[in-house]
């Protein structure tokens, strides 16, 4: 069914949907391997959500059932509110994607590949060529073949590729791969830029740091389950209390520690004490440790809690599951 | 879509100029030399043109590396979406996948229908244009376009040549002794050898095979008809469309070219020709059932493909070598061709995982 024949209600209904992706009970499977199990994904609209992972979690795997490019066994989604597969051709109108490394006709140029999937696209999709290839910075190199171009270059006649449909989601999968710190910048401020315009861009990564710079909310997965999904902010708040303490005497101060009631998990190293305490922990244990160590004699040289990182506490979160 | 696919099957240069070579320079090459020899030596060499070499080339050369050439730019139309990893981003467009695979075919007609056209073209141009000026009739050069008078009277100014190179069916001939070129040898005067004839019975005897052979040489012709040209060339387009559209559907079911160029290439050179001829006890409808057979059967008159053919469109008339085959028959078999792999193409093009 095409934008054409649905019916208004369903499209009103599709733009008052506050999430971009959504998804349902999703499983794929390939023979016994579950690919993506029972997948429950919330996307919401206008943000940067990294859907994150380890190497064989089942990230493009959901990405490429969500896309079409391969049937769910189970489950429902839908893409901007419509339903896919029975909306498909409506949703995906609207969509732009990268599934694993994007390749072209490397006989033609840039700007020749562009022109065949704008032809499968509206008609005012041709009309976007020519400012996704300036907006990239592939301007320039447009009328080289694209067997002459770099993984970069092709990463971002990628991106080109996705934004000649003016999507309101983008869906890329692992963006930054083979891209130096050069590219991986611009590909974050591209990031930034287009839901600064109002656009959703959902990609998947397993480089917690990058996408940690860039997107606003998580998903992870492990295994085909997404086992926690949220703002980044929510997500880090139940992260562990690490404190480093540079002191005088960092043994007796483990002692001292160790000798109350306070919950932590102590090491003493060449940068002296590191104290983690779990998830909640109120800041008032931070000064009650201070405290102790100064009211015992041992001079305090610094204390400083160290900044939760996504990367940290998603080790963290996995190491539990594993350990589980 | 159709003009963009068109682009991106045209710039594929390898590919293009190997289409151009084997499906015009092949022909062309091998008429710019008979031309050239003729020119050079034409006593040694006969003219370029000419009826038996347009249906040579065409029933040979035309027909067999047509097929290829269309079933090559099929296979990979069929295939090099996927094999280049642009099928992906296809898919995501949300366009109907039957729709990305229907957009193949008038693409890849728009380059194979011209380039057998101009490849036949160039055949019929130097046929016609360059053709013998005498038929060669029972290895004899007749003038062409005699009439029956016409015929006998030339038969009669050339009693030896017709006496001893003509065929004929019947009583009543003198016997006489030939020897080579078409001459009588005449005994010497007081030798014991037999009498020859009179010249007036030589030549009564010539205008008697001649009248008899009379039909036989209006079945020659110096150079193709208009009529014969156009149904050859529809035939050779048939072919064309057969193998493209084959071709596609094949190559979109195995996701590869190379194999599926093989195997086309099987179907044509080994396959058809051995299914055309030979007669294997019940296995007669599977061998009606092979889309060469059918093409064969539907050759215009004149054009004789694998040994047979000939007869034209209708049985296998005059033609005892090709296994039997209606038209209808023949018909129904490349239809069903052309719809069941384009379904199959499309088919797996539908429900491949991209």
């Amino acid at each position: 069914m095409s934008a054409i024949t649905l019916p208004d209600a369903s499209h009103r209904r599709a733009a008052e949907s506050q999430w971009a992706v959504e998804t349902h009970g999703l499983t794929k499977r390939f023979a016994e391997n579950v690919a993506v199990n029972d997948v429950e994904l919330l996307v919401p609209r206008g943000c940067a959500f990294g859907y994150l992972g380890p190497n064989g979690a089942g990230k493009t795997t959901l990405i490429r059932v969500l896309l079409g490019l391969t049937h769910a066994d189970a489950g429902t989604m839908s893409l901007l509110g419509y339903r896919v597969p029975k909306h498909r051709d409506v949703a995906l109108a609207r969509v732009g994607a990268i599934v694993d490394e994007p390749r072209f006709h490397g006989h033609l140029t840039g700007r020749q590949n562009l022109q065949i999937l704008a032809a499968a696209r509206e008609r005012e999709a041709r009309d976007r060529i020519e400012p996704s290839l300036k907006r990239v910075g592939l301007a320039h190199r447009a009328d080289d073949k694209v067997s002459k171009y770099s993984m970069g270059m092709r990463q971002r006649l990628g991106v080109a590729a996705c934004l000649i449909g003016d999507p309101q989601l983008l869906i890329l999968d692992e963006p930054m791969n083979g891209l130096d710190p050069a590219g991986m910048a611009e590909m974050r401020d591209m990031i930034l830029s287009l839901v600064a315009e109002g656009r959703t861009v959902v990609l998947s990564s397993h480089l917690l740091d990058e996408v940690e710079r860039t997107c606003d909310a998580v998903a992870i997965v492990d295994r085909g389950k997404v086992i926690r999904q949220g703002s980044i902010s929510e997500l880090l708040a139940g992260a562990s209390l690490v404190l480093q303490v540079e002191c005088s005497e960092p043994d007796r101060a483990r002692s001292l520690i160790d000798g109350t009631n306070i919950a932590a998990v102590i090491q003493v190293g060449p940068l002296g004490l590191g104290i983690t305490m779990p998830g909640g922990t109120p800041r008032d244990v931070v000064a009650e440790i201070n405290r102790i160590l100064v009211v015992g004699g041992i001079s305090v040289y610094r204390l400083q809690e160290v900044q939760a990182s996504l990367e940290a506490w998603f080790l963290q979160v996995t190491s539990r599951l594993g350990a589980s | 879509m159709i003009a963009t696919r068109f682009m991106e099957l045209r710039k594929r240069r390898g590919l293009m100029i190997a289409l151009i070579v084997v499906n015009i320079g092949i022909p062309t090459l091998f008429l710019t030399v008979r031309l050239l020899a003729h020119a050079f030596a034409p006593k040694s060499y006969g003219p370029a043109g000419g009826y038996s070499i347009y249906t040579g080339l065409v029933a040979g050369v035309m027909y067999v590396f047509g097929f290829i050439v269309a079933a090559t730019l099929g296979c990979t139309a069929g295939s090099v979406d996927l094999t280049e990893g642009m099928f992906r981003h296809l898919v995501v467009t949300g366009r109907s996948r039957l729709a990305l695979y229907l957009a193949r075919i008038p693409a890849g007609l728009a380059i194979v229908v011209p380039l057998v056209a101009i490849g036949f073209t160039i055949v019929c141009a130097v046929c016609v244009f360059a053709a013998p000026t005498r038929i060669n009739y029972d290895g004899v050069n007749v003038p062409a376009g005699l009439s029956v008078t016409g015929l006998e009277n030339w038969a009669a100014d050339h009693p030896g040549l017709v006496l001893c190179d003509f065929g004929y069916n019947g009583p009543g001939l003198p016997n006489v002794p030939c020897g080579p070129n078409g001459q009588i040898i005449k005994t010497p005067p007081g030798s014991q050898g037999p009498t020859l004839p009179t010249p007036a019975k030589l030549r009564a005897a010539a205008i008697q095979v001649a009248r008899q052979n009379y039909s036989g040489y209006t079945s020659e012709f110096l150079y193709p008809s208009v009529s014969l040209m156009i149904k050859s060339g529809l035939w050779l387009e048939l072919e064309a469309v057969i193998g493209l559209v084959v071709g596609l559907g094949l190559a979109s079911v195995l996701g590869q070219r190379t194999v599926a160029v093989i195997l086309m290439i099987v179907l044509e050179v080994i396959l058809t020709p051995i299914f055309s001829r030979a007669r294997i006890p019940h296995l007669l409808n599977l061998q009606r059932s092979v889309v060469g057979v059918a093409t064969a059967h539907l050759a215009p008159g004149g054009i004789s493909v694998f040994g047979g053919g000939g007869g034209g469109p209708g049985a296998n008339h005059g033609n005892p070598l090709l296994v039997p085959e209606s038209t209808t028959v023949a018909v129904c078999v490349i239809v069903a061709w052309l719809v069941v792999w384009t379904a199959l193409g499309a088919w797996r093009m539908m429900t491949r995982d991209a």
